[in-house]
């Protein structure tokens, strides 16, 4: 072999793979299909707003807490069953903001519920979902994963977890509503009561306590007419026409339910050295098992449309 | 001889024997005769019998008045016979045996010179089906029948006699007490020799007597031996034959030579040596005494550190472009191919060497010399290693030789040809030296322990002794009387022995060595006679005859094959030996598909535990798969590889005289291997990525596996042209291969790793950079992220989506975070409210958001940049950065929001109907990897932001951020950039990753063809000594210049 000296050869070699190699370049020359950025410019804020957003906030907060519900449902020894949660998988079919914000509301109502049954090992998939879905909203950052992961490990730390769970709900609806993407904030509240009802009314309750938690149920109307305003305010947009709609739908039946104030005169007690005025005004819920079973078919075909 | 040739015979020489007077006694004992050397005695009778009646009845009454009867024409049905025969004999034996057979019959007709033209016609018609040319049928005739001298001068005859003058046309060997003539026949078309000798006086042909009327096949290797007179080889008579081939004429002269090794032994000292075309010089020694070294000082390997080397007056060491052509080498160590089989191994060596022949022409020159190897019967065996042997040592050793042969160098090496060998196979093979000098070789052999056959067979020899002294150089008979004298011997005048003839060279070295005896008879370490007084004997009593008289001009250049056609003839050769490798072949092809196959099929994961269904999008080990492809193109790639120049280096060394490229001795490796390498990549990406669902991408992973691999392939070249064991390369691989996986960046987060190497910094760090495993494992992650068939639609969105939803949330947040600060310490009546560093980093930021991309879009800008320095910094400033700062985060958030939507938007459209929902999530399942995305996102970073020195780092999404501050040449970036920058432009990662990666396969190149590894562990091994000498060589260049200079 020739001592290794530049040979013509090896030159034109050389120079033949640095040609190739320039080619490369050239031939993946300025990359510039990644802007995006016409979407930028100026344009129209053309939002048919009419509740402020400051009124959003203070009716999405009305809505009862999923914790209440699930609470109640427990003390009145109502059987665990997680047959009626969605099912973790169902995460891969949400991809539009929509559905992704709604089925947070949802997945967030079946991770306290399981929380409050103390269903530690599956709760984790459930975190997990949460998590995603508001990844996928770009709310991520309200959840602490890790600590609700470490927490979830054990069933002592189930106030924590519930603590810090209604905390990131509360902050991604705070911030979301602060951001101006109150539709988003919407949903997920809209989610959450719908899955909560769904869990309520289909439960099997034993006779004692049927009572109290149809009484409940019924107090649920309240809340609907604060939603269905909550909605219209989104009406123009297709996919909350629909919702809007079936919730219509809802209130017919919950429009069955009749709700008297009760007005009785306050009374005043001493308790530890103490005078308390105590309140003893009450609302009279009329409600039977033919209009339950009416909401519940409704909430179910809601809830179906929403989960799938 | 078959039973059935030997029948087939038997009916020939019946037929010609019973022709017109009939079977003679003396044909019948010819007969009898010519059986009784093929056969056993039992046999002959039968065949003898078998003649018997072939000839017939006619015997018994024509034997008694065959005086009476007249001649008769040769019947028909003879003559149909005779046809028949020789044509059966045609399908069976093999031209050379026809030739023998002929001379047969024209010897069985001489028997009883009954030269009768009936017989003749037989012999006639024989011949003409044997397809013997005329010319050599006269020749056999006058050789056979001829009694007259002077008809014996044609050119096929040799004729050795006592007579000094030669013949015309005749070749002639004059042999003063040698009584009677020998004459040798040379059929040239098959190469044979047969011998007659006309005189009944004693005479032995391989030590059995010649009988006069008998002819004799002369074989190679045959000694005619005289009772007085000197013996005639067979390599003599052959080279009378073949004096007319032109060889240049050779004039070979070591002078003065003196050799110093680089560590500072002395090697050699004062050597010379003189010798020309057409002789054997033996080189021997005691082991260490320098033999090899003088080889290769004398073949132009290794330079002398004094004295020179020339041929015809050209110094060997300063133009050994113009020499090497015409040396040949011939080490002791085997220079074959194991793979290939005899016949290949020489057709590439002559293919490598002749540029003008063409196919053909090779084809009957690697016959021929096959043939004179006599190698032919074997030539389509495998060579096969020495311990897997399929031909026999001495084959391997004349298959060696054969190379060497085939391009007829003048001048010929050869280490130790006999090691190794039985004493038969040893004398072969220095016969067949032997014969190449009578063809005008010069030839230099380094032997040890020669017996006394070979030992008479050099013309001259040389003795080194230890410390590299020359001790004796003459004939080799006569130096055993030169040390038997000085060593003041009983009967030191006689050689060999005299009635037996053997030499025993061993005398030479008892004496040289003979150690002195102490007073107990026990021989000491102490030499008799050390090598340098052997030296001084050998300065008085020797003088090297100077060779005088005219030489040739040595060939101008050597007909090697051009660049293009030496790289096609390694190719093919490289080609040939690795399909013939079946083991090496399937293993090679089952690896990959079966690694991708077990790899791929092990991480197929359904993560939903109740379904069947495999969906890509849920597989958590997507990214780890892309891992493992560049860990196994990597292996792949340097195991195919490391051995490849290792395993070929004897044959480079031989090669090395044929002065031919390495460039291209490089590129047929290269492409070899990275064919090879490409198959592997298919094969193994082809299975892997279809098990895993990995789809529309197989032409990319397909590249940058093969790109790696081929990176590899070089690697190893490079390594296996650099150390000298397969041992060592192979204890090397885990060296190169673990680094690679650790610093893919896919085990250990560059953020995570130890600070001191790079980690957790803005860019990759640098020992990262040059790990080709991340470029290529980076280039598929961002490929597979953004390229695929489901999210390329949406990538520069969410890009922008990305970027937006950073300084919203986290930029603009923690921006304002410093300002919060300083107001929140002014209030507390703080010493120093913001510290230098803290309004350092609000400069750089500032400043970069100044020239942000978005600026465009927007018109805010703060306004008073200029005081943000310790001195101007005030609660006025800050309140005014703080509205800065707001607004441009209403900008942020205000278009993220809009971008949000709009994709937001797009997926709703895209997903409107139940069928249409179906196929996106068909093509989301299908093309979009989730965890891949959350290691693409870099969702496991503990912090999206981090403040490195006085600049915040953008640690989240990193898949979605271009380069920051992208100066000129710059190329560097953070890990999985989608694009990287150079020279002012951005590229798309994959193809810029790929770019790089060949660019490193090029500098491996390189770096192999200039060998810089093995100069750097050259270095590494000999540094200080190495050094030294340098140092002190340079020394003496000054002094001698300064001296020659200034004159003093």
């Amino acid at each position: 072999m020739k001592t290794p000296v530049m040979t013509k050869k090896t030159v034109t070699v050389s120079l033949m793979l640095s040609g190739f190699i320039l080619l490369f370049f050239m031939a993946c020359a300025p990359d510039r299909r990644e802007e995006a950025t016409d979407l930028l410019s100026d344009r129209d804020i053309s939002e048919d707003i009419q509740l402020t957003d400051e009124t959003i906030g203070e009716i999405i907060t009305s809505v009862p807490n999923p914790v209440e519900m699930t609470v109640l449902l427990q003390r009145s020894n109502v059987v665990y069953t997680q047959d009626l949660l969605n099912p973790t998988a169902n995460i891969n079919n949400y991809n539009t903001n929509f559905k992704r914000s709604l089925n947070l509301g949802v997945y967030g109502t079946d991770l306290v519920y399981m929380n409050i049954y103390d269903r530690t090992v599956a709760t984790l998939s459930y975190l997990r979902n949460v998590k995603n879905l508001a990844e996928d909203l770009r709310i991520g950052q309200f959840f602490d994963y890790e600590t609700l992961n470490r927490l979830s490990e054990s069933s002592r730390n189930v106030d924590s977890v519930l603590y810090i769970t209604n905390r990131g709900f509360d902050g991604m609806s705070n911030y979301l509503i602060n951001q101006g993407r109150s539709s988003i904030a919407v949903l997920i509240a809209t989610g959450t009561w719908i899955e909560s009802l769904y869990i309520a009314t289909n439960v099997q309750i034993h006779p004692p306590n049927k009572e109290l938690i149809h009484q409940r149920i019924g107090e649920q109307k309240v809340v609907l007419d604060n939603l269905l305003l909550l909605m219209s305010n989104f009406r123009n947009d297709e996919q909350f026409e629909e919702l809007f709609n079936d919730l219509l739908d809802l209130k017919k039946e919950f429009d069955k339910v009749s709700i008297q104030y009760i007005y009785e005169e306050r009374t005043t007690k001493v308790v530890d050295d103490k005078v308390v005025v105590v309140d003893n005004s009450r609302s009279e819920v009329n409600i039977d098992d033919e209009i339950v079973e009416g909401i519940a078919q409704q909430v179910e075909y809601i809830r179906n449309k929403i989960v799938e | 001889m078959s039973e059935e040739i030997l029948k087939a015979l038997m009916q020939l020489f019946a037929i010609i024997a019973k022709q017109d007077v009939g079977l003679s006694t003396n044909e019948r004992e010819f007969v009898e005769n010519f059986l009784r050397q093929q056969l056993n005695e039992s046999s002959v009778k039968e065949y003898l019998a078998l003649f018997d009646e072939y000839v017939g009845d006619k015997k018994a009454s024509e034997n008694d008045n065959d005086q009476d009867q007249k001649p008769k024409l040769t019947s028909v049905k003879d003559s149909v016979k005779t046809l028949g025969i020789a044509k059966k004999i045609n399908k069976t034996l093999t031209q050379k045996q026809k030739v023998v057979v002929l001379v047969r019959l024209f010897e069985l007709v001489n028997s009883d010179k009954k030269f009768t033209p009936q017989r003749m016609a037989i012999i006639d018609t024989a011949a003409e089906v044997f397809n013997i040319s005329k010319e050599e049928y006269n020749a056999i005739e006058t050789f056979v029948v001829q009694e007259d001298a002077s008809k014996w001068d044609i050119p096929e005859i040799l004729i050795i006699n006592s007579e000094e003058t030669s013949p015309e046309k005749a070749k002639h060997i004059s042999s003063p007490q040698l009584d009677g003539t020998i004459l040798v026949l040379r059929i040239q078309s098959v190469e044979l020799y047969f011998l007659r000798y006309t005189s009944t006086k004693e005479l032995l042909l391989n030590g059995l007597p010649i009988n006069n009327l008998k002819i004799y096949l002369f074989a190679r290797g045959s000694v005619i031996k005289q009772p007085k007179g000197k013996p005639i080889f067979h390599t003599d008579i052959v080279s009378k034959f073949l004096s007319d081939d032109t060889s240049i004429n050779v004039h070979f002269k070591v002078e003065k030579v003196h050799y110093r090794f680089p560590n500072g032994h002395i090697g050699l000292r004062e050597v010379n040596i003189e010798e020309q075309s057409g002789k054997m010089l033996a080189i021997m020694g005691a082991s260490g005494s320098g033999k090899t070294t003088l080889l290769n000082v004398m073949s132009g390997m290794s330079k002398p550190t004094t004295g020179s080397v020339n041929i015809n007056g050209n110094d060997l060491h300063e133009k050994n472009e113009l020499i090497k052509g015409i040396i040949g080498y011939i080490p002791q160590d085997d220079l074959l191919i194991e793979e290939l089989t005899v016949y290949e191994n020489l057709y590439y060596s002559t293919k490598l060497v002749y540029r003008d022949l063409t196919d053909e022409d090779i084809e009957g020159k690697v016959n021929r010399v096959l043939f004179n190897l006599g190698l032919s019967h074997i030539k389509h065996l495998k060579v096969g290693d020495p311990l897997n042997k399929e031909i026999s040592g001495g084959q391997r050793k004349r298959l060696n030789i054969g190379l060497e042969l085939i391009r007829e160098p003048a001048v010929l090496f050869v280490d130790e040809p006999t090691s190794g060998l039985s004493s038969r196979d040893s004398e072969n093979v220095m016969e067949l030296l032997r014969e190449l000098t009578v063809r005008g070789k010069l030839i230099f052999v380094v032997i040890h322990q020669p017996s006394s056959e070979i030992f008479k067979m050099f013309d001259n020899v040389t003795i080194l002794d230890d410390g590299g002294y020359q001790i004796y150089y003459g004939n080799p008979v006569e130096a055993v009387i030169y040390f038997k004298e000085l060593d003041n011997q009983i009967n030191s005048h006689i050689g060999e022995c005299p009635s037996c003839g053997n030499v025993n060279p061993e005398t030479i070295f008892s004496i040289i060595e003979s150690r002195i005896v102490d007073e107990y008879g026990q021989p000491t370490s102490g030499r008799k006679v050390t090598p340098a007084e052997w030296y001084e004997h050998f300065k008085n009593k020797i003088s090297i005859n100077k060779i005088t008289g005219m030489f040739d001009k040595l060939p101008e250049s050597f007909k090697k094959p051009n660049w293009l056609n030496q790289y096609k003839i390694f190719f093919t050769r490289d080609f040939v030996a690795k399909i013939s490798n079946k083991q090496y072949l399937v293993l090679n092809l089952l690896e990959a598909p079966l690694l991708g196959f077990l790899l791929a099929f092990v991480i197929r994961y359904i993560e939903d535990p109740t379904s069947d269904v495999y969906i890509f999008r849920n597989n958590d080990n997507i990214m780890p798969y892309i891992f493992m492809c560049t860990i196994v193109a990597l292996f792949l790639g340097l195991i195919v590889s490391a051995e490849e120049i290792f395993k070929d280096r004897k044959i480079l060394k031989r090669e090395s005289f044929l002065d031919l490229s390495r460039s291209s001795y490089l590129c047929s490796k290269i492409g070899i291997l990275f064919i090879l390498s490409a198959i592997q990549a298919f094969l193994f990406i082809i299975v892997g990525n279809y098990i895993l669902g990995i789809k529309g991408m197989y032409f990319e992973y397909w590249l940058v596996f093969f790109s790696l691999a081929a990176f590899a392939n070089v690697l190893g070249l490079n390594i296996s042209s650099a150390f000298n064991s397969a041992i060592t390369i192979y204890i090397l691989i885990p060296f190169l291969i673990i680094p690679q996986m650790v610093l893919t960046g896919a085990m250990f987060s560059f953020d995570k790793i130890n600070r001191a190497i790079g980690g957790g910094q803005e860019k990759v760090p640098i020992i990262a950079e040059i790990m080709p495993s991340r470029w290529a494992f980076e280039g598929l992650v961002v490929n597979q992220y953004k390229n695929n068939k489901y999210y390329e639609d949406f990538y520069s969105k969410r890009k922008l989506e990305s970027a937006l939803y950073y300084k919203d949330v986290y930029y603009i947040n923690e921006l304002k975070r410093y300002v919060e600060d300083y107001k929140f310490r002014l209030a507390s009546g703080h010493e120093e409210p913001i510290s230098a560093d803290d309004l350092e980093l609000l400069r750089n930021e500032i400043s970069k958001e100044h020239e942000s991309e978005f600026t465009q879009y927007h018109d805010y800008r703060f306004d008073y940049f200029d005081k943000l320095t310790p001195e101007n910094f005030n609660s006025e400033i800050a309140d005014s950065l703080t509205n800065y700062l707001n607004r441009v985060h209403e900008f942020y958030r205000d278009r993220f929001n809009f971008v949000n939507e709009t994709i937001d938007q797009e997926i709703v459209s895209r997903t409107r109907t139940p069928e249409m929902e179906e196929e996106y999530q068909q093509l989301r399942n299908n093309y979009h990897n989730r965890y891949l995305a959350s290691f693409a996102k870099n969702e496991m970073a503990p912090l999206p932001v981090v403040r490195l020195g006085n600049k915040l780092v953008q640690k989240s999404d990193p898949i979605y951020l271009d380069p920051q501050n992208q100066r000129l040449m710059n190329f560097r970036s953070h890990f999985l950039a989608p694009r990287k920058h150079f020279a002012g432009n951005l590229f798309d990662t994959f193809y810029f990753n790929l770019a790089i990666l060949w660019i490193f396969t090029l500098l491996l190149y390189l770096a192999l063809y200039y060998k810089l590894f093995s100069k750097f562990i050259f270095v590494a091994e000999n540094g200080l000594p190495f050094l030294r000498t340098k140092l002190k060589s340079t020394k003496n260049k000054i002094q001698d210049f300064l001296i020659k200079q200034t004159g003093i």
